[in-house]
């Protein structure tokens, strides 16, 4: 297994090196970041001519793609402008763990991704969770209880969710538990943010903004895991093996959930497997509606100002991700089946 | 192995049960019902706090809703409105502008001008006078020095500074007090009191800074000032969340009557409006006209402050680019005519804008005397276009001349209320015998620059549409001059209208170099009114800031140039 997991290690280098080239060329098509620099009028020509001097963007590509990669603090740039390159770099690049530096705001990428990913982490892993549990529930529930009334009622509702646009849930969600509960006089959700200025940034202010936000990812999502686990569930109850343990005697419960819902993970596993990365790049609509800070929106701000550093970073970081966590479903998939192996 | 898998379930099932009982135990009801704002220094992400004790009274915390988040919170470094804006609570404006956009003294004792001695007679050197009380948060005095450094650092090479203007006008800068600074620009510079200091920069903290590191672009004042000289301090900005600001105990002028500004960023229209009739912000900005009246339904007020901006239809007069028809004045004159714009106004707008009769509406003192616009009077457009020999001679309900149709192409960008005016002004001009097809663009594209072959820089449309005005506060329009229009040789020009009038021109130039501000009036009058008799543009309406205040707020004013002049005075009913 150790070996196995090398090798697909080594495997991911190529691969990324191939990604980041990929986005790094597909970035310099996004826009200029330098001409507006976010304000209504269009830059002058001479802050213009400046500012892409100043950061590096009137280099060939090739030039910037090296400096982002590899770093530039072995050879001298030309800052003032006089044609004259005088000034050794500063940037290591992202081989020796240097992002880079924000467009936007002069901050290291690092910094820039660091402050919003636990956010994110707070809110996506909150809804994974719910979504997990919540679809493992429903799912072996309405396998276990084919086209009954309640099997029915629960497909319809998922089914409700699922074929809802999120920033409609989000939105109609904002409007029916804050605006018309607090005008009823109910007890309120509240709208947007993390927490309340009066109330300060606490455990219990957070969680409590947090209820609209993670209610809205997991109707969206709940129906797709739920069907995955009542399909795959439905097909390992009709195995041999399950009705020899109900056969032996075994109580259901054990039937159910160690013999039938271990085998029958192996397909959620790779759907999880799969969605797990992208936790980190966070859920773009619904931090945007509920003005949560994670990396969903700052990919947004980010790419709406062209900040081709920060935008690389977050899209690394998820492609790192992405193989990362395929190495580790192939982990889970040997533990969950002994019939699987990688070692010759 | 049984157990461990029932133990492993027993787990999940603890999972569950916590998780419902965090969400259970989160709160909620109202925000008075939870406790009191841990200290600053706890705040940080993602460490999260236990409750504290509950206040004994409650702050005036005044809630700002932000739809973009600032980059910087220091003057030099950005061109962002909000960056602008948020800095005024922390810093000051040599001058600042009030709610009538008229400019009145802040950290100087007046205003330089020609009869106090401030400016000299040829107009290249400026004479400011500081107020000697004013100072930093951290009780260091603001003097001239500052004023100085701030220079030194818009023009430092070293510095990645958004613009470097107007700074780089100036020849030299001396202080031959702490209270008094020369400044002596190498030519007489006009627009020299709509954008010289917009804010100032700390020397005694970000010198030392800038002498050990060649720059000040990593000095971390830049993105957390907590030393400024406005009413707040500032505290803390997480980012894509929230910034705050508490009142500065130490400011030299009239303390601040709220206890806080908590400023949240919001990105999302619809959920800003939500938010706003939840009560969870007092204070919102450029909401979607259509939301209006349903936050004025839910007891919000709104305020509307001009701001230089207006929608403007901009006709292309240049006989190799334009309609034919669109060459003589009269056609122009008839366009205008046809078109609705107080009804465009009134039915799309809300009535919450006006149509500007002038570029320089937002600027009442350029404006002077008032333009009034052209009438609606789709029969005076009739005969216009009947005397300049447009006709419709084959019934097909199109005018035509000499065998070309008077069919013109109008483009603008995407946005809702652009395009229901442009189907508005297809439907008003096809009843005079105009035929108008209409075009909407994405932003991106349309204002892509000419090198990039973008539309409207390389003058493609007979008429364009956007928002658009003077260097506000300045007047100066610059970008109308003949060298503006953008060729192979200059593909950066700004003149995207490609007209060329001498008479313009000229009148444009002189105005740049008039640094007394009544002769400079008396020539942006000359421009306004040629403008109004040549029908170069139509305006359709205002682009004003809009905001939305709780009615709890008081003493609110806000000013289209220096908005939040006056917010030491703002307050609120608890």
């Amino acid at each position: 297994m150790g070996r196995y997991i090398i090798k697909r290690l080594l495997q991911g280098i190529p691969l990324l090196f191939f990604i980041s080239l990929i986005l790094f060329l597909l970035m310099l098509n996004v826009g200029d970041p330098v001409a507006t620099m976010g304000g209504r009028r269009v830059t002058r020509r001479a802050d213009y001519e400046r500012l892409r001097r100043q950061l590096g963007l009137d280099q060939p590509v090739y030039l910037q793609y090296a400096y982002w990669l590899l770093g530039n603090d072995w050879t001298k740039i030309d800052l003032d402008g006089d044609g004259v390159a005088e000034t050794t770099g500063t940037r290591r690049g992202v081989l020796r763990g240097d992002l880079g530096i924000s467009l936007l705001n002069r901050k290291p990428v690092i910094e820039v991704i660091g402050e919003r990913l636990p956010n994110t982490l707070i809110l996506m892993v909150a809804s994974e969770l719910v979504i997990v549990i919540g679809a493992l529930l429903v799912g072996v529930f309405s396998a276990l209880r084919q086209y009954s009334i309640m099997d029915n009622l629960i497909t319809a509702i998922l089914f409700i969710g699922y074929s809802m646009p999120i920033f409609f849930v989000a939105l109609i969600s904002m409007f029916i538990f804050a605006v018309l509960f607090k005008r009823w006089g109910l007890p309120y959700l509240p709208t947007v943010g993390m927490f309340d200025p009066q109330a300060g940034k606490t455990t219990a202010q957070v969680l409590w903004h947090m209820v609209l936000p993670v209610l809205s990812i997991s109707i969206i999502s709940f129906a797709a895991y739920s069907r995955y686990i009542r399909s795959t569930m439905l097909e390992v109850m009709g195995q041999d093996y399950i009705r020899t343990a109900k056969s032996k005697g075994l109580p259901r419960s054990e039937v159910v959930f160690i013999h039938a819902l271990k085998n029958a993970s192996l397909p959620i596993v790779t759907v999880i497997g799969l969605d797990l990365p992208l936790l980190l790049g966070g859920a773009v609509v619904t931090e945007r509606i509920f003005a949560w800070p994670g990396m969903g929106r700052l990919f947004l701000d980010h790419v709406d100002r062209v900040d081709m550093p920060v935008i690389m970073g977050i899209l690394m970081l998820v492609s790192l991700a992405v193989v990362v966590f395929q190495i580790l479903t192939d982990i889970v998939y040997a533990w969950l089946d002994p019939r699987i192996r990688y070692e010759k | 192995m049984l157990r461990m898998h029932k133990n492993l379930y027993g787990l999940l099932c603890l999972v569950v049960i916590a998780s419902m009982l965090l969400v259970a135990c989160g709160g909620g009801g109202t925000p008075t019902e939870m406790p009191p704002e841990p200290p600053a220094a706890e705040t940080q992400p993602p460490a999260l706090e236990t409750q504290p004790p509950a206040p004994p009274t409650e702050k005036k915390i005044a809630t700002f809703i932000y739809t973009q988040e600032f980059d910087y919170l220091a003057p030099l470094y950005t061109g962002m409105w909000f960056a602008w804006t948020t800095w005024q609570m922390n810093n000051h404006w040599a001058w600042e502008f009030d709610e009538n956009n008229e400019p009145f003294p802040r950290l100087v004792t007046e205003i330089p001008s020609t009869t106090n001695g401030g400016i000299s007679e040829d107009g290249t050197v400026i004479t400011m006078h500081l107020r000697d009380d004013i100072k930093w948060s951290d009780d260091t005095p603001v003097t001239a020095d500052d004023f100085i450094f701030t220079w030194e650092m818009a023009v430092s090479p070293n510095n990645i500074v958004y613009t470097t203007y107007p700074y780089d006008n100036i020849a030299s800068i001396e202080a031959p007090d702490p209270q008094t600074v020369v400044i002596t620009f190498s030519q007489p510079f006009a627009p020299w009191l709509a954008s010289l200091w917009h804010g100032i920069l700390p020397a005694h903290i970000l010198r030392p800074i800038y002498e050990a590191e060649g720059t000040i672009d990593n000095a971390d004042w830049l993105r957390n000032p907590t030393v400024g000289c406005g009413p707040f301090n500032f505290v803390e900005w997480e980012s894509g969340s929230f910034a705050r600001f508490v009142r500065n105990e130490n400011y030299w002028g009239t303390p601040a009557k709220l206890d806080e500004i908590f400023i949240r960023f919001v990105p999302d229209d619809a959920s800003q409006v939500q938010a706003l009739k939840a009560g969870d912000a007092d204070i919102g900005y450029w909401p979607p006209y259509a939301d209006i009246p349903g936050l004025e339904e839910a007891g919000l007020n709104i305020m509307v402050e001009p701001n230089g901006y207006s929608e403007w239809m901009f006709f292309m007069v240049n006989e190799e680019k334009s309609h034919p028809a669109l060459l003589d004045v009269n056609v122009r004159k008839a366009i205008a005519m046809a078109i609705d714009r107080e009804g465009i106004n009134r039915d799309l707008l809300l009535d919450l804008t006006k149509v500007p009769a002038s570029f320089w509406d937002a600027l009442p003192f350029y404006n002077d005397p008032p333009l009034v616009n052209y009438p609606y009077d789709p029969e005076g457009a009739k005969a216009l276009l009947d005397n300049a020999g447009w006709v419709d001679t084959n019934g097909d309900g199109v005018r035509e001349k000499d065998g070309v149709d008077l069919e013109i192409d109008h483009a603008t960008t995407v946005k809702e209320q652009r395009q229901d005016a442009q189907a508005v002004m297809q439907q008003q001009l096809a009843e005079v015998g105009i035929k108008l097809n209409v075009q909407a663009v994405d932003d991106t594209l349309y204002f892509a620059s000419y090198a990039e072959n973008g539309p409207a820089a390389r003058g493609e449309f007979d008429i364009q549409e956007w928002s658009d005005g003077p260097l506000f506060p300045d007047p100066d329009i610059y970008y109308w001059l003949c060298d503006q229009i953008p060729t192979d040789e200059n593909p950066t020009g700004e003149n995207w209208f490609y007209i060329c009038d001498p008479e313009l021109d000229s009148l444009i130039q002189l105005q740049s170099t008039q640094v007394d501000v009544v002769e400079r009036q008396k020539t942006i009058s000359q421009i306004n009114q040629l403008f109004y008799d040549k029908v170069y543009i139509i305006g359709l309406w205002q682009d004003p800031d809009i905001y939305v205040v709780s009615s709890h707020m008081k003493n609110l004013k806000f000013s289209g140039v220096t908005m939040f002049f006056n917010i030491a005075e703002w307050d609120m009913e608890q």
